[in-house]
């Protein structure tokens, strides 16, 4: 079955693709500052709760401090040594992106393992 | 604050010295309250631990310039120059040792197989242009830097300018006087002609005197005079305190663009000619050697050879990743 077909090419600043072995902690990262801004412990436990992934800390501030490199996040005013992250209008769109690939992706397993497995 | 947040606070001091001081200057009051409520939640975990180290580390490369992620372009370029001069100086101080005991071989008596021969003539080659390069890449240093030290808030530039000039004197200095002092020919009879002005070799042999295999023999190192001792403690101290001023040097003064494209340039010819020297020694290693003892490759020359392999690596690595950032951002 033929489809359309997506050419490959560099990522650009304003998306997840440079993120290498860091796009999956950033992907938790933006879907988590979606509904609202939080500090590193915040993010911790909202990740934990939704996607059942602990960020440890250090993985969690190289993955922040990559986002806010390319504008994808930005910092707020530290609240008691605590600082929060939000989600920039271009942090939005590369999740939304994101997501969107992500979801044809699993979408199109889905559909196969219907058609090859049957429905559980 | 209570007893228990205190040592809380202390042992999260202590993982964030993993970090850099820049890095800690941005991010470190705010990890480390996130380390204190992790303390609270789970107080240990070798995950964690691990996690951290790796992020610092990882925060360190990224400060010199070695990632390429995500430092400010001219930050970027600046950080690497300054990574790819402490590299390229390590390669040079290991190798010059290598050279001038090759050199020194050659005064005695010229070598028995082509193996040192071509090495030799490969290593002097480089070191020529090595020598050429770093010329050009001072003048223009020098330069930014007199400049910026005769101004008024140039005090952050004048502290590793004093810290560079006295290694650079000291290790200049030491090394004339100790080259007049070298285990090589000097004016006996049956000299051969070297590749090399016997000064040079002597001067290389003196300046690196340190890079020794007797460092892991005391007792043969006991019987060195004091002074020679001494000046193998001082010179490597020396050659690190120039080489640590020049690298704050670059990443403090606001070069121009050109500046910085045309230094960038030269850090790529000088990891290119450090290959040849390196391609040289390791023909000198395989090859292996007739003649004089001085001919025979050690365990301190494979050593050595390893370890420039590795800073001529990072050295590459900074340089590349320099003029990516360079080029992505139109400097270049």
């Amino acid at each position: 079955m033929a489809g359309p077909k997506r050419e490959t090419s560099a990522p650009d600043a304003g998306s997840l693709g440079g993120f290498g072995r860091y796009a999956g902690p950033a992907t938790l990262i933006l879907s988590s500052l979606a509904d609202g801004a939080k500090h590193g412990y915040a993010l911790t436990k909202d990740v934990e709760a939704f996607a059942g992934v602990r960020l440890a800390p250090g993985t969690l501030y190289e993955a922040l401090s990559r986002l806010e490199g390319q504008g994808l996040i930005e910092a707020l005013e530290s609240q008691d040594r605590r600082r929060p992250y939000r989600l920039t209008a271009a942090g939005a769109a590369a999740l939304r992106a994101h997501l969107s690939d992500q979801r044809r992706v699993a979408d199109v397993g889905l559909r196969r393992l219907a058609e090859g497995w049957g429905t559980p | 604050m209570t007893a228990p947040r205190d040592a809380s606070a202390r042992r999260a001091a202590r993982m964030l010295r993993w970090y850099p001081a820049a890095w800690r200057g941005r991010y470190g009051d705010e990890f480390a309250e996130l380390l204190i409520a992790e303390f609270d939640e789970q107080p240990r975990s070798w995950r964690r631990a691990v996690d951290v180290v790796r992020g610092g580390l990882l925060a360190r490369l990224t400060c010199a310039g070695l990632t390429g992620h995500p430092l400010e372009p001219a930050e970027q370029i600046r950080a690497g120059l300054a990574t790819a001069a402490c590299g390229l100086a390590t390669c040079l101080a290991l190798g010059i040792a290598m050279w001038a005991q090759l050199t020194i071989g050659w005064a005695w008596a010229p070598p028995g197989t082509s193996g040192p021969t071509v090495a030799m003539v490969a290593m002097s080659a480089s070191v020529l242009l090595l020598a050429a390069l770093a010329l050009l890449a001072a003048l223009p240093l020098a330069w930014a830097v007199a400049r910026s030290a005769l101004r008024r808030d140039g005090w952050c530039v004048r502290r590793p300018a004093l810290l560079a000039a006295a290694g650079l004197v000291t290790l200049a200095v030491g090394s004339r006087h100790f080259a007049n002092g070298w285990p090589g020919t000097g004016s006996h009879s049956w000299a051969q002609p070297g590749l090399v002005p016997a000064g040079v070799a002597a001067f290389g042999w003196a300046a690196t005197l340190s890079v020794s295999a007797y460092w892991a023999h005391p007792a043969a190192l006991a019987a060195f005079p004091v002074a020679e001792i001494t000046w193998m403690a001082v010179s490597p101290a020396a050659l690190i305190a120039a080489v640590a001023g020049v690298a704050a040097l670059v990443r403090r003064i606001d070069l121009p663009a050109r500046t910085l494209r045309y230094e960038a340039w030269l850090a790529s010819g000088a990891a290119g000619t450090m290959i040849i020297f390196l391609a040289g020694a390791c023909w000198w290693l395989l090859a292996g050697a007739s003649g004089p003892g001085l001919f025979h490759p050690g365990a301190i020359d494979a050593a050595s050879v390893a370890v420039m392999m590795l800073a001529l690596w990072m050295a590459r690595r900074a340089t590349s990743q320099a003029r990516k950032s360079a080029l992505s951002s139109r400097l270049l």
